[in-house]
Parts: structure tokens; sequence; C-alpha cells
């Protein structure tokens, strides 16, 4: 499954990559996320409950970031384990600079989804990964507005 | 001897339990101290388990057990294995590698759903939050779906023992030499690229099954959905767990729905008599919907070429197929036999076809196991014939009906004429295929729908008919003929009747009955050989304690195999039973006759009946010297040939021009199934096959992504038939007996669904082609409204 | 923790505790032992385990059980009047409305409840109220025959 999107966020590129960057304020806003711990550099492990549909389910697993280059590109790798299935997504998200106080984000990748998770999710998926995007880049607007 | 009840729409015995919900099936079951089982299984379609931990899972409370394939394979049982064994083209046995109850560390998964552990725990909530407990390190391997596919250089390997998945290459007809010949010299070819979709056959109670081991007696009991208990029994004892088959009870009791699916020895079978063995405890296992979509056998999943030719005339001179069948990751209970004996076999259809050639490969792929699913074979045997039937007269400027008379085979009694041989090993018994397709044609009123037609193609609703002639074979099998291609099982049928001393009648068949109304058909034959009420018959089934052997249910065969095994031991019943009323008569056994329930002297009016006889071979006081007590005999009936039903279905279609949707408007159905015991069964039975084969048309389909993950695997996605999707049906039937067997019967579980496919999805190009849009050869199935509308607009 | 509730199932009352997340067709078919409502799916698409909460049709696996606290429940096995069958279930065995009888318990309380909202429907309307409900073995030819049966049944016998 495709991952795709952009949304123009109020603040400048450094901030928003300083942001992006601490687990503390990911945490509280990737949709769903309950625990985000450090576990070595660039590496994370995540607990999440997401509702796709008919299924939902509380997800595990690493998050691992990669080919950073400050402030402007890093690769974001998830794998996350549930009993409803697995999903593998590597995501490559731009930090473009609009202007000194507005900043381009934008996403694209490729997400890979296994067990009942794939059986009975994928039908609503597209809906529901456009639901988390819209609550992520709102609940990033809420907290660089705080 | 009159028929009080043979030929007559008798209503069912067995409906009183049901329509009160009181039927027993396998989930309503709870055993004294029984356990539940929850299966583990593999996200991936191929991986390797690196490790499995089952620490947490086993300290949880109310956890009994956990199992892991390594358990399995410590305890030196072997896996689930294929009843049928199919040979290479060059002679080497097919390859058959092992399909293990739980695959172990170290192994790998080979489709999503593959199980891994068990978790058996004193609640099915307890087994199933444990089971999230256990912990499971795969290394996940890229995946291929398509046997096509499979069958490329380089495509991801299923198994290392089947070099490019291939299981086995296969091929049957003329040689092939002669038909590329006929081929290359036809006047006109036509030839289109096939995809039979792959089907999930969904009956709607899900698989269930409870094994139940008692230290006392060292005695098993198996619970189970199954459509043959006795052959679960021979293959689990024999072939899996190495158990002395009189240790082993198997009962199917009252089972939901089957169509093929529950033919088979699942492995899940296996793995819950070895628990129960284990914590000597009973192990109930029952599927989740989620679960069945991925467990269950599938069924059809052909990738084919074919090429039909004709002469000046119209006349088929050859056929000539490429097939690419799937057989899943693992090879299961009947699925080698399915694209070859129940497939090839067929491909003469009802046509004078001078040279047939299928070149035939059966490919391992990472999805799970296809196998009979109903039909088996037939109907996409019958969906190229008839697809391309269409298409050539389309092509050609030929009357799709003129095209079929001008070929059919003339018509044949099997006994003043005798039976057709095919090119294809096959010997059909009897037909005549003219008659089915004029009344199917009449029926239709051909000439006011081609007008109506006409008036549409002006409109945004286009009207579409299709036809399809379809001859199939059933009533498997004389047991030296499969033996001869490979099964290795006999398939007989037993019947056993037990005359009681009041003159009721127990009868104990090997058929099972999961739908198809045996306890009520079979009723009807006994009650009017005997001359006694229907009241006065019990039909038992599915219980391999009471019944002696058998065989089961599958392929069309109850009545016309086990029908004809209770015939058989009914006309031992009469023979002793005239011997008895000799005596009693003082009359000579040549001088009786047994008519509406009583032995009379010929000429005379005296009679003595049957209850009369019954009690006396019971209290045999006074008694003809030399004859053993009792009325009860056991038959096994091995049957000369197969059955060959045959008819036409011809569907009515409106395809709206502007969306692509499919509305199926009519649909006739013309079948000749041979004699008829119980018309509203068979009628009922037509239904339902008709329902599956317009399912496969118009809505059904497994879909796998490129990773081998089903993903329309939920009743939510994956799109039946309901209620509103379907007319209702126009029947009607011609009776032409079968000439090998003593009820004259030929099967009709299946018809419908191996006629019906093709008729819809003609009917489909027939209203495009009607349309203006005479370019459109193929819609792929389910002929869904995008699929029609970019055909449309291409 | 286990909740305690009181259902009138078939005209009898029962009390019971009962897990919070115990569905009601699990509370019928493992507490009650009333097996008759049977479940096909895992998603509320095929309508076997169709019962009556209060004179209304309910997928049961739709319902948790603490939800039917107070309530009158009606099943497949508390719809004959003692040997009297209901005119559906009379209509089904001389329609030959079903093969298995899997889904027949869930499609004649379906059908019981689309005939007191609509006592005499078109084939049509038949077929679309019956659309909640799988079944695999008739292709609902003969359902669509035992409702009609059934409906003209109830309306003689409303007018005698």
């Amino acid at each position: 499954m495709q991952l795709t999107g952009s949304h123009t966020l109020a603040a400048p590129i450094e901030k928003v990559w300083q942001m992006l960057m601490d687990t503390d304020i990911l945490a509280k806003i990737v949709p769903g996320v309950s625990r985000l711990e450090k576990t070595g550099e660039n590496q994370f492990e995540a607990i999440s409950e997401i509702k796709l549909g008919p299924v939902s389910g509380k997800f595990s697993g690493g998050l691992t970031l990669s080919d950073i280059i400050a402030p402007s590109t890093f690769t974001l790798n998830v794998s996350q384990n549930s009993k409803i299935g697995n999903a593998d997504a590597s995501i490559k998200i731009n930090l473009v600079a609009v202007d000194a106080q507005q900043t381009e984000i934008s996403f694209d990748g490729d997400a890979k989804l296994s067990g009942l998770l794939a059986r009975t999710g994928q039908r609503v998926l597209s809906g529901v990964a456009n639901t988390l995007t819209k609550q992520f880049f709102s609940n990033f607007e809420e907290e660089i507005a705080s | 001897m009159s028929n009080k009840y043979i030929g007559k729409a008798v209503k069912r015995v067995e409906d009183k339990r049901f329509i009160t919900g009181k039927g027993k099936y396998t989930d309503d079951m709870i055993l004294p101290g029984q356990t539940y089982a929850y299966i583990i299984r593999s996200p991936y379609a191929h991986a390797k388990v690196n490790s499995i931990d089952i620490s947490h899972a086993l300290s949880a409370e109310g956890v009994v057990a956990v199992f892991t394939g390594d358990d399995i394979a410590q305890s030196g049982i072997n896996g689930v294995p294929a009843g049928w064994q199919v040979n290479f083209k060059n002679g080497d046995i097919m390859k058959e590698p092992p399909h293990p109850l739980l695959v172990g560390t170290g192994s790998t998964v080979k489709h999503v759903g593959d199980a891994v552990a068990v978790v058996i725990a004193e609640s099915k909530e307890i087994a199933a939050d444990a089971a999230e407990m256990v912990e499971i390190d795969y290394e996940v391997f890229d995946a291929v779906v398509n046997p096509a596919d499979a069958v490329k250089e380089g495509a991801p390997l299923v198994h290392e023992a089947a070099p490019n998945n291939i299981a086995f290459d296969w091929e049957i007809g003329n040689p092939k030499a002669e038909v590329d010949e006929a081929i290359a010299n036809s006047h006109h070819v036509t030839s289109l690229e096939f995809v039979n979709q792959r089907m999930i056959p969904n009956p709607i109670e899900p698989r269930s099954a409870i094994g139940l081991y008692e230290p006392s007696t060292d005695r098993y009991t198996l619970y189970t959905s199954t459509q043959n208990p006795h052959l679960i029994r021979l293959l689990m004892c024999a072939f899996v767990l190495g158990i002395p088959e009189h240790k082993v009870r198997v009962v199917g009791p009252d089972v939901g729905g089957g169509f093929g699916s529950k033919i088979f020895h699942y492995t899940e079978e296996a793995l819950v008599t070895w628990c129960s063995k284990q914590i000597e405890r009973p192990v109930k296992w029952t599927s989740e919907r989620s679960e069945a979509f991925i467990t269950d056998a599938h069924g059809r999943d052909h990738v084919t070429h074919a090429e039909m030719g004709f002469d000046k005339e119209g006349n088929v001179t050859a056929l000539r197929i490429k097939t690419f069948a799937n057989l899943g990751a693992y090879l299961s209970t009947f699925a080698p036999a399915v694209p070859t004996y129940l497939h090839g076999t067929l491909l003469q259809g009802l046509y004078t076809t001078p040279k047939i050639h299928l070149d035939m490969t059966c490919a391992f792929t990472h999805t799970n196991a296809v196998d009979a699913y109903r039909g088996a074979g037939r109907p996409e045997a019958t969906y190229l014939l008839e697809r391309l039937m269409d298409l050539a007269a389309h092509e050609m400027g030929i009357d799709p009906v003129e095209l079929r008379m001008k070929n059919f085979i003339p018509p044949f009694d099997g006994v003043n004429q005798p039976g057709y041989q095919t090119q294809v090993a096959l010997q059909y018994d009897s037909g005549n295929y003219q008659e089915v397709l004029k009344r199917g044609v009449a029926m239709l009123g051909y000439e006011e729908f081609r007008k109506a037609q006409a008036e549409a193609a002006q409109s945004n609703k286009l009207l579409g008919v299709g036809f399809s002639t379809y001859v199939e074979a059933c009533g498997i099998a004389p047991s030296a003929v499969v033996g001869a291609l490979g099964a290795r099982a006999g398939l007989y049928e037993v019947g056993q009747v037990r005359v009681q001393p009041t003159g009721k009648v127990s009868v104990y068949t090997g058929a099972h009955s999961h739908g198809q109304g045996h306890e009520t058909t079979f009723a009807q034959v006994v009650a009017d050989k005997l001359g006694i009420p229907l009241e006065d018959v019990e039909i038992h089934h599915g219980d391999t304690e009471t019944v002696a052997f058998g065989m089961g249910t599958y392929g069309s065969r109850s009545l016309a195999v086990g029908g004809s095994a209770i015939v058989k031991s009914l006309e031992k019943i009469i023979e002793k039973g005239a011997k008895i009323a000799a005596h009693k008569l003082e009359a000579n056994v040549d001088d009786l006759t047994f008519a509406d329930g009583k032995y009379t002297v010929n000429g005379t009016d005296k009679s003595v009946a049957f209850g009369d006889i019954a009690l006396t071979a019971y209290i045999p006081h006074n008694y003809p010297a030399g004859l053993e007590p009792g009325l009860d005999f056991s038959s096994f009936y091995d049957p000369a040939n197969f059955t060959y039903p045959f008819g036409c279905h011809i569907a009515v279609v409106e395809v709206d021009k502007e969306t692509g949707k499919v509305s199926l408007k009519r649909f006739i159905a013309v079948d000749d199934v041979g004699n008829v015991i119980n018309p509203m069964i068979v009628d009922g039975q037509i239904h339902g096959g008709l329902a599956q084969g317009i399912g496969q048309a118009l809505l059904e389909g497994a879909i796998f992504d490129e990773n081998g993950q089903l993903i329309n695997g939920s009743y939510m996605d994956y799109c039946m038939p309901r209620a509103d999707d379907l007319p209702m049906f126009e029947l009607d039937r011609t009776e032409t007996p079968c000439p090998h067997n003593p009820l004259g019967v030929k099967g009709a579980g299946e018809a419908g669904c191996i006629g019906s496919t093709p008729a819809v999805v003609n009917a489909v190009l027939d209203a495009l082609w009607s349309g203006g849009f005479g370019h459109v050869k193929d819609i792929l199935m389910p002929t869904t409204p995008e699929r029609v509308w970019r055909a449309m607009n291409s | 923790m286990e909740i305690k509730i009181s259902v009138n199932v078939n005209g009898k009352d029962y009390v019971r505790e009962v897990e919070p997340r115990t569905l009601l067709v699990h509370f019928l078919r493992d507490t009650l032992r009333l097996t008759g409502t049977h479940i096909g799916c895992d998603t509320s698409s095929c309508g076997a385990c169709t019962i009556h909460v209060d004179g209304v049709a309910v997928k049961s696996c739709t319902m948790l059980a603490v939800q039917a606290d107070g309530c009158t429940v009606t099943t497949i096995e508390g719809l004959a009047q003692g040997a009297e069958l209901h005119p559906l279930q009379e209509g089904f065995k001389e329609c030959h409305g079903l093969q298995c009888g899997f889904c027949t318990p869930g499609m004649i309380m379906t059908a019981a409840d689309l005939l007191a909202k609509n006592p005499s429907p078109s084939e049509s309307e038949i077929r679309h109220g019956l659309e909640g409900n799988f079944c695999r073995c008739t292709g609902y030819h003969n359902i669509v025959k035992a409702v009609q049966y059934a409906a003209e049944k109830m309306s003689n016998e409303v007018s005698a």
C-alpha cells in the first residue's frame, strides 16, 4: 500500500525538524501511540493502539530512523506486530522551507501488511491512513501552537 | 410393484430438527472436561520460523498446554498425505512434500494460515489471550501466488524438493502432434486466455473438531465436520498418527454444508486427536470465519490458453489446451486428481471433437491448498468449452444454438446404442444432448428474446443471452479405474440394511448427508423396495462405529453409489425373505412374487406380509432347515462406470452501459440427472449449484496480494450471492436413465455449479456484442461493474 | 469481574453471572446451551445468529450479553407454540427451504421479523429483507417460497 501526503506547518524548518527528532513530542503527535522509548541511536520501541475499520489491535515493535540529513530528510522504518497481523513500512520524509515561518512536510512510502490486518483491514485502509495522517498533522499543529 | 415414494416430492424427514434448532453440529457439543484449542498461524505467506517462545503463555492461568511443531516432530508423527498420486509425464512420481500439523522451529511456513503452535486452555477466551503471549520470530521471504508465475525461472520456491514449484506435469488426449496439425489445418481457430479464478467454498458452518482420548480403553473419538468420516479415519490412522484403525471412532454429526471443502483430511483433525492423548482430556477446535478463509481448501484457480479449431461448415476439428493449475502450498486429499482426472477427461464435452490435447502443469504456490470445490475440475472444463463455443459462434457469425446442435454427439442410451467413447479416456453412459438444448431454447422464447435484445441495444440497458451445455462425470467411481489412475483408495460404497424383528428397518450408509437429504431419499428407495411405510425406515450415517465402512459424499456419488449398495442389500433381504416365506406358505420359492410388502404364491391369494417374515427371521421356531436366522445384510457396491449427467443452462442478463453493472434477469436450467427419486430435493440441489456457479461468474473470487496475503478474507470482502442478487430459477428436466446402476440414477449435486458459470459470462459478452462492443472477447470473472465498464470503454 | 444479568429467554427467566466481554450469542449457546443459534462468521455478516430481542430481529453476535439484561429474548427453540410449528418453520419444511440447516434458524428469525413488519411482502421485498443472511445451499429460491407460504398462511389465520 502506498502512503503519500504533504502538509504545510506554521513553523520554521529547524523547529519542525527538532520536534520530529524529539521522542516525547513524537509520542504525543503520532496518533494511537501510547508509548515510545528510545532503545538506541535512532532506534525506538513503540506501543500503539489503532482501529482499522472492523479490526482493532494493539501494536508493538520497533521504529528506526535512517538516511538522516538534517534538517531536510530522513527515512522512517516501522515494524509493528500485533495479534491481528503485522505492518512493515518504510517512509521517506522530506522537509522544505516554504518561507522563514512555514515548512512543507511531505512523505512517500510503502506499507506491507499481513494476517487479519491484510485480510479484513485492507479494504478500509486507505481511508484509515488518510484519517491518521490528518490527525498527525493536526496534532503537530497543536503542538507547534502550544 | 407400484412406487409410493420413488419419484415423489416427499418432504424431508431431517427437517424437523433443523427448523426447531435441534440440529447437532460439532461445535454444539461440550464434552465433560473439554478444553479449547487456539491455533497460532503464520501471518506471512513465506517465512522461516527462527524461534518460538511459549514460556509466558504456558504460565498463564487457565492454560493447560502449549505445543509446537517441535513437539509434534519428536513424537514421530507424519504430515497429512494426499489421497491421490499422479505421475509426471515422464513417469516420475509427483512431488509430495510433507504437510506438517505444525511447522517447527527452523522450518518455513508456506502460506498465510500455516499452523505454528497450539494453545490449549480451559476456555476459548483464555486460549486466545494466551496465544498473544507466544512470541514467534519470523524471517520473511518473497512469495508467489499465481500458478503461471510460480513455474518461471527464479520464482520463490515453496518446497526445496519441487524445482520450479512444479508438483507434476500431465497430459491427456490424442498425440500432441496430431492435434497441432488439426489446429493448423482448421478453417477457423478461436483462441482465448482464461482465468478460472480461485473460489472459496464457504459452507456457513465453519469447520470444527473435537478429539477425545479415553485412557481406560486406549480409544480415540474424533468428532469432526466432515463429508466422509471413514476416509478421515483411514487417512488419520494409517498415514498421520499411526494409531490402529480399530482404536478410533470418527463421527461426522450434522454438518453445515461442505461443497467439497469438508472432504479433505485437515491437519486440525489429527492435531486435536493427538493433543487429547497428550493431556488426556477432550480438545475442541472451532474455526473462526477469518481463520476458515486461510485454512479451508479453496477451489478452481486455473490459468489457461485454449484453442478450438473449426472447418468451413462450423464442425469442431480440434481442441488444444495449456493450463497451469494452482495446488497451493501443500497437496490436499483430492488435489492432484482435480485438474487431471476430473478435468482433463471432460474436455470432450458434448461434442464430436476428433482431436483433443491437454497439457497441464500443476504448481505449488504460497497460498492455502486448492482442492475439490463443487464440481471439481468439471466446471473448469465446461467453462472453457462453453466460452469457446459462444465466442466461436460470434466470430464465425453462426448462431450459438445452431453451432452446438451441429457438433453434438448423437443421442445414445447405452443399451440399444453403445456408450460414447471420448478422446480423453472416459466412455459416456447415455445422453440426449439435443433434447435439453431444445427445451431450454423453447423456455427462453429465443426469437422473441432476440427481438427484445435488438430494441434494447438502442438503449442504455443492453440485454444478453448466454448458453452453456455440459456433460459431467460423477458417481465416482470404479475402484479399478481410479486405482489405475492413482487413487490411494477404492471408491465403492457400503450399504447395510438391518430389518428389525418388528419389521422396522435401520439402514447404515457410508454416504454422509450434510444438506443433500439422504435421510429422506434413501428411505424412499428402501420403503418402496420393501413395500413398507416411509416412517418404518431410518437412515443412519456419519459414524464409523455404526456404519461398517464407507467412502463418503462427494462427486455427486451418494445415490448412484451409496444408493446402489443399499439396493444390493435390499435384494439380499428380499431373496432371503422369500425362503422364509416359501417355508411358511409351504410353496416353492420360484412360485413366489414379492410386491407391495408381501410375498404371494403366484396365482393364489395366499400371501405373507414382510413384517411376519421379519419376526420369523428373529424367532425361527418354524424355520427353513439350514437357513441362518436374522435379516441383516451389508453390501459393497463398486460401480461399473462413472455416471454422466448433462444439461443446458441459459442466462439472460441486463448490462447497464453507463455503469457496467450486470443484473441477472432469468436463469433457465434443463438438467438430466438420470432417474429422479425425489424431484423436490433434486431441484434444491440444482438451485444451490446454480447460485454458486452464478456467484463465480458475477461476484466471487479470492484475491491475493503479491505478498501472499488474502485481501478479501472476510464475509464483508468476499462477495457471496445474497438473496437479492438472484432471480427465481426456471427449471425443467429430462430423464435419461443410467444404464449401469440399479436405480438408473446419475447424480445431481454438482450439475448446477458446472453448467451455470459460462452461461452467465457468455450472456454478459452477448449483451456487449449486441451493443456494438463486438471486439470484446473476454471479461475476467467475477464480471464486476468495473471490469464490464472497462471492457466497453477500452 | 462478572456481572449479574437477568434475561427472559423463550419464556423462561434466567439470572446468570457473565463476563462483560461475553457476546449474547455465546451466552445463549454456551451458558444456556441453546445451540440452535449458530455462529457462521466473525464480522456480523452471515445472520446465522439472528434472534429476537424484545420482539426485534438482532444478530446476537453484535450484542453483549450484559446489554440483554432485562430483555425478552426469543430464539429458534422458542418459536414453535408447543408441538405446533410456527408457519415459517412449516413453510421451510413444505417448500424445501433448507438443506444443511445451519443458516436456517437465523433465516427463520429474520423472516419472522420481516413478516411482522410487512405481512404480505412481494418477492423483491422478501429478497431484500433477507439480504443480511447468507445461505450457501439453496440459492434462496425455496427460502423465498417458504416465506411466501408462511405469509399466506398467517394472513389466512388472521382473516379466519
